[in-house]
């Protein structure tokens, strides 16, 4: 008699663990970046010295109260931006078609910024078709950058 | 021409981005993606903001699973507390607009400029944003 696949294997393939998996971290990462930063830690990390001298001149200016300040902002701003991206893959997996292509985005980013391509979709598509053969994950910056150029050399 | 620092998301915005059926959700879905990759390569620089007040008109109840991906998206709320009801109610009174748009106006004050409004009611948006002196770049969706 042959052997029932397990249950997973049956209902969702073999990538589903793995996408389970990311989920249940991006869930974390979302409740720790969510949850009260009163409690805190020391820790030890290396900076370039350089760098750190940076943060205390900064500091001594006026521009950031603390190195510990510039570091804890600068840390949690780069994990926002993980954790949005992520979001977005996760959305994108769970409705495909809901996925802007290229040119979409960089219309919409044209739009946001009064830049006058906004005016040109049909440059932008070209150029998004362009970047997309170019460079590897390009965002929306590269295509009006690249759209620009077209637009100059007119 | 100035990239967008904040952008503010005015009801249907909300309501298109929090439900994948919306005909107006791919669209929407390309500034916040536009948005995301902005702050991927200088993390920090572009803030998605929702004025709670917005958020209620839109009903976005966030612990409906509706709204689950918007729910994730790290977007901002400001609240309505008494000093910006204040100033929104002084809005309503001299430009005649709903209170959504009144706190959207007092919003625009409060977080970094430059910034892009999307919105399907481009008409009610400009008139706030001069009353406040804003100087916001209208995208209608």
């Amino acid at each position: 008699m042959p052997e029932t696949p397990p249950a997973r294997a049956t209902a969702c393939g073999t990538g589903c663990g793995t996408v389970i998996n990311v989920e249940r971290r991006l869930k974390r990462l979302l409740d720790l970046l969510d949850a009260s930063h009163e409690d805190t830690i020391n820790t030890s990390i290396r900076l370039p010295a350089p760098l750190r001298d940076a943060a205390a001149l900064a500091a001594e200016m006026g521009l950031a109260r603390s190195t510990t300040e510039l570091t804890v902002r600068g840390l949690r701003d780069i994990l926002e931006a993980f954790a949005q991206r992520a979001v977005l893959e996760a959305h994108y997996r769970a409705h495909p078609a809901a996925r802007p292509t290229l040119a979409e985005v960089a219309q919409a980013a044209a739009e946001m910024d009064s830049n006058p391509l906004a005016g040109q979709p049909e440059l932008i598509r070209r150029a998004a078709d362009a970047v997309a053969g170019l460079k590897s994950d390009p965002d929306a910056d590269d295509v009006l950058l690249y759209a620009a150029a077209l637009a100059a050399a007119a | 021409m100035n990239t967008a620092r904040t952008i503010v998301f005015d009801n249907e915005a909300v309501q298109a981005m929090a439900d994948p059926a919306h005909p107006k959700h791919r669209r929407v879905m390309a500034a916040v993606q536009a948005a995301a990759g902005r702050n991927l390569r200088r993390a920090g620089s572009v803030s998605l903001v929702v004025p709670t007040t917005v958020q209620v008109e839109a009903g976005w109840d966030r612990r409906r699973p509706r709204g689950a991906a918007l729910n994730r998206l790290r977007v901002t709320r400001p609240r309505l507390d008494g000093q910006t009801a204040d100033e929104a109610a002084e809005v309503v009174s001299a430009v005649g607009v709903t209170p959504a748009h009144a706190h959207l106006a007092v919003t625009l004050k409060s977080t970094a400029p430059p910034h892009a409004v999307l919105t399907s009611d481009a008409s009610d948006i400009r008139p706030v944003a001069d009353h406040v002196g804003a100087r916001v770049t209208v995208v209608t969706i």
